[in-house]
């Protein structure tokens, strides 16, 4: 929103912007981020999804001598750029608690305890990548910083990664300064978090957990990475929740450790990777980064045939993903992954079944009703959203919209191909998990390593 | 005898700030007779505020002119690199002297 105001007075034309208070110190992050720290903006107070009609009326009213002054009044003189240290400048000098310390107070770390950045254990990371120090693989929003092969080799140091990972943590970085991983969106106020998955030799190499409590805190590769990637988004991206700004995540939750897949599981059961499934040959090593919004519980399976288990999987992950599908279909893309335990994995597939079989069968079996979803979107906030419209607009196929009936049904995944499935977890139990992704924000991008 | 605490020396944990310069578009000092352009990213009661605003600076201005959001298109969920090509078009086309962007929550 800031950004289309940016953009406009580029092109010469004024702009004033309507931010409600609790977004306002997001509000100047974005706005120094795009070059433009003086962005005219009228302040609506309060929060007006909770607002009826006569208090919108009342603030709309108050926030006139603002859109007035922020059009016709505003002025504003160049600014001089601000000095920021060089990379290889000694910025702090201090023991192991002096440093941490103050880290904390200028916003740098997570809230655990860093490894210190010295030249010589970032050099050592730089040691694993040819490329230079000093080059820029993206520019990563809302604080707008350049990704420089340096800062990640640093913020690695800190995440407590080790240096052979540092074609793992490039490769992150590769994915996120996509433009479809839409970084500038991941301080959005679903609190959505990103996940790594970490496919191909390299995740054998790495020691990658990919077994049981694949997704816990505990083993070295997995838990680095992940907390690596939350660090650079922090210092980099600029997301920072208060005491800073720039991640609104309402709630929102903590860094997912890497996902990495048991790749001998699903080659046995001849069904491709999810690194094939991305476009790679076994043969590659792939990082996938994908958004992750929410998590359903644990789904047991049990029985002897694919169906036994596909009609639990629909009910148990198509109900995690229904009620945000709403927002899946008002942008017809999204991404939810599913985790089969390796048993269920080879119970499918031993039934005939392959990956896109099961695809199949949850686009064909997990509905909600159209009222469902066009309530579960007013209440995130899209007032004027109806399904009829977006099928009108050729944004949702015509499935969507085969009458005006609101108890009608509508597939809760959008596209079946863009279900990701990985066999992953402990051989030894009949569990699976789905993930479901925050649709077009933070959607899923893979690079080669 | 104890060995002393080891001391570090550390870089610089951000990066070099990719932000551009630039300065504001200047402004008319009058608003009668402008036309302003409605960007609206399709959330948080858009539908509700925009009409009131309208009819608030109408009543100060008579002469303003509202290029309203339908025309403009969503500026939500758009790819920005998609935006920011064709947004300036967009805004020459429909003779927009100034827009209102909303709404940030």
């Amino acid at each position: 929103m800031l950004r289309a105001a940016a953009i406009a007075e580029r092109a010469g034309v004024p702009s004033v912007s309507i931010v409600t208070t609790p977004f306002m110190q997001q509000a100047a992050v974005v706005s120094k981020g795009v070059g433009l720290p003086s962005l005219p903006i009228a302040e609506y107070p309060g929060v007006p999804m909770t607002d009826g009609p006569e208090a919108v009326a009342r603030k709309v009213e108050a926030l006139l001598p603002q859109i007035i002054a922020g059009l016709a009044g505003a002025r504003d003189v160049a600014r001089a750029a601000v000095a920021e240290p060089p990379p290889r400048e000694i910025v702090y000098r201090g023991s192991l608690e002096e440093i941490q310390e103050h880290f904390h107070e200028h916003l740098w770390s997570d809230g655990l305890p860093v490894i210190p950045p010295t030249l010589a254990h970032v050099e050592r990371f730089l040691a694993h990548t040819r490329r230079a120090p000093d080059d820029v693989i993206g520019r990563l929003l809302p604080e707008n910083r350049a990704a420089t092969i340096w800062s990640i080799a640093v913020n690695g140091v800190m995440a407590g990664c080790r240096p052979e990972y540092m074609p793992v943590l490039v490769a992150i970085v590769e994915a996120i300064a996509e433009p479809i991983f839409r970084v500038e969106d991941a301080g959005s106020t679903p609190g959505w978090e990103p996940l790594v998955i970490v496919s191909g030799p390299i995740a054998r190499r790495l020691d990658l957990n990919h077994g049981q409590g694949v997704m816990r805190v505990g083993r070295q590769a997995n838990t680095t990475l992940g907390r690596f990637l939350r660090l650079y988004l922090r210092n980099v991206a600029g997301l920072r929740i208060p005491p800073g700004a720039g991640d609104k995540g309402s709630i929102a939750g903590s860094f997912n450790v890497a996902l990495a897949e048991d790749e001998a599981a699903a080659a046995a059961l001849g069904w491709p990777t999810f690194g094939a499934d991305q476009g790679f040959t076994r043969e590659d090593s792939v990082v996938t980064v994908q958004s992750v919004v929410s998590i359903s519980p644990p789904i047991y399976s049990a029985g002897t045939r694919a169906l036994e288990h596909a009609r639990i999987l629909a009910e148990v992950f198509g109900g995690a993903c229904g009620y945000w599908s709403s927002i899946g279909m008002k942008y017809a893309r999204w991404e939810p992954l599913l985790v089969l335990g390796p048993s269920i994995a080879r119970v499918i597939a031993e039934d005939g079944w392959s990956k896109d079989d099961l695809r199949r069968y949850l686009h064909e079996h997990v509905t909600i009703t159209a009222r469902q979803a066009e309530t579960y979107a007013l209440q995130v906030g899209a007032t004027s959203y109806t399904l009829e419209a977006h099928v009108k607009a050729g944004v949702l196929p015509a499935a969507y919209a085969l009458s005006t009936d609101p108890e009608r049904t509508v597939p809760v995944f959008v596209q079946p191909e863009k279900i990701g499935i990985l066999v992953a977890g402990d051989p030894g139990r009949n569990q699976s998990k789905g993930y479901v992704n925050n649709h077009i924000q933070g959607g899923r991008v893979s690079k080669r390593i | 005898m104890t060995n002393p605490e080891p001391v570090y020396d550390v870089v610089w944990p951000l990066a070099p700030s990719a932000a551009p310069s630039g300065v504001l578009a200047a402004r008319s000092p009058e608003l009668d007779g402008k036309t302003v352009g409605e960007l609206w990213d399709y959330l948080f009661k858009g539908e509700e505020i925009f009409p009131l605003i309208r009819r608030a600076l109408a009543a100060r201005y008579p002469s303003i002119r509202f290029v309203e959001y339908e025309r403009l298109g969503s500026t939500h969920g758009r790819d920005e690199a998609e935006l920011a090509r064709t947004l300036p078009e967009a805004l020459r086309k429909h003779g927009c002297d100034a827009v209102i962007s909303a709404v940030g929550a």
